[in-house]
């Protein structure tokens, strides 16, 4: 088991949570894509933390957001939500992952990475929607705006990690 | 006993999920209501500042849509204020009953289930809660929150907002609401059977409440249906206000406005 890289940490905080915070309503395709990348920074947190611990920095870091949106609890709560499954989903959806420490595109393959990723973004994104909207009416718009919007996030977050991840392998 | 540490060890995470749940939860419900205090909003002065420094950054490439805004509002002015000149002194109440104060969008949704703008302009501007504003093309929504500098409004894109409004042909008072249509239309409520409501009316707020003053635009009805059975019609509103592109927006001070509510209340 590798330490965990502070490094990266560092740089998933500033380029994905605290860029997201005066961009959270100017990113927006066609209407329907708003992309909350944000939430990269939460599912990227190192496996080792316990799980308590990742709830807390999700719940305040959802806060964050919120404050810039206007919603309170609404980001804090589906936050939270990720990142008390993230742990059961990584051991499920990856075989070895009880030998990675830091969750990037290099330790987890590219195709591994999204397949780690886009499932809890767009679960991160259904709950965003569907609680802004207040229930299920206009499902079929909502579900649009989910599916694109997390697309647009996984691309978003795709991309950072791919170019700040150091190219040489490790785990 | 070292199974049972385990199953408590467990049982605290979940603990902690369902507490920090609870509270988001809290959060939703008690700031969600209307006019609330302003520290998680996005008023709230250090998240606004970052977003007026980014809005100020974006600024440049809509001078030109500003520029054009602008000069068709001049236009729009000068017009008014011929009619004005002409005119005997009728208006002349009305005009000193409302102070405007002029501010800058520096954040606005309009693709959300529920839309906020902010705006540069706070209490330091004499701004306060629940005053009425506009754009120079219509009603753009209501103040929700201030702190010294920053204020946010409910869009009028914001299914809780009321806008009481009348026909302006017939004089027919109804209410507006967005009932999470697309961001260009509202719906217009509680006009009766009877009234001949055509597409093409225009709609105007009514004064008669201390928000807005009379007659500012709300909108051009263009969807009307009325069923055998129904008591009011089912009509849309396009409204006057395009969101897409929103710079600037004046907020309304009724200066008569404790004195209207004071006599609301005896």
């Amino acid at each position: 088991m590798t330490r965990v890289s502070i490094k990266e940490q560092v740089l998933n905080f500033i380029l994905l949570l605290l860029v997201q915070l005066p961009l959270v309503h100017r990113i927006s395709l066609f209407d329907k894509a708003f992309g909350f990348f944000y939430v990269g920074f939460l599912i990227l947190l190192p496996r080792t933390f316990s799980r308590s611990y990742l709830m807390l920095i999700g719940f305040f870091s959802g806060l964050l957001v919120d404050v810039f949106t206007n919603t309170p609890g609404i980001h804090a709560s589906a936050s939270v939500f990720i990142l008390f499954i993230r742990n059961f989903w990584l051991r499920a959806s990856n075989d070895d992952s009880q030998e990675i420490t830091n969750l990037n595109v290099a330790s987890l393959k590219k195709m591994g990475f999204l397949y780690f990723i886009y499932p809890l973004v767009f679960v991160h994104h259904f709950l965003i929607f569907v609680i802004e909207n207040g229930g299920f009416h206009l499902f079929g718009t909502v579900l649009s705006k989910v599916f694109f919007s997390s697309l647009l996030s996984t691309a978003w977050i795709f991309i950072i990690n791919f170019i700040i991840t150091p190219n040489r392998k490790r785990s | 006993m070292q199974r049972l540490l385990d199953f408590l060890y467990q049982q605290r995470e979940i603990a902690v999920f369902i507490g920090l749940e609870i509270l988001s939860a809290w959060l939703l419900i008690n700031f969600n209501n209307r006019y609330n205090a302003s520290f998680l909003n996005s008023s709230n002065e250090a998240a606004a500042s970052i977003t007026q420094t980014s809005n100020s950054i974006s600024n440049y490439f809509q001078l030109s849509e500003v520029n054009q805004q602008l000069m068709l509002e001049n236009e729009r002015l000068q017009q008014e204020l011929r009619m004005l000149r002409t005119e005997p002194s009728s208006y002349l109440d009305t005009v000193d009953q409302y102070q405007v104060v002029g501010a800058r969008v520096i954040n606005n949704t309009f693709e959300r289930s529920a839309n906020f703008i902010t705006i540069s302009a706070g209490r330091n501007d004499s701004i306060d809660v629940g005053m009425g504003v506009i754009s120079s093309f219509g009603v753009v929504g209501q103040v929700k929150s201030v702190t010294n500098n920053f204020a946010t409004i409910y869009s009028i894109l914001h299914p809780k907002l009321l806008v009481s409004s009348k026909v302006k042909r017939t004089e027919t008072k109804g209410t507006v609401q967005w009932e999470q249509e697309e961001y260009s239309r509202a719906s217009l409520k509680y006009i009766p059977r009877h009234i001949k409501l055509k597409v093409g009316d225009t709609i105007v707020t009514s004064g008669f409440n201390s928000v807005f003053p009379e007659n500012i635009t709300i909108g051009v009805v263009d969807e009307l249906n009325l069923e055998e059975h129904m008591t009011f019609y089912e009509a849309k509103v396009k409204l006057a206000t395009d969101f897409t592109s929103l710079y600037q927006v004046f907020v309304i001070k009724d200066l008569l406005k404790q004195e209207k509510d004071s006599l609301a209340i005896q």
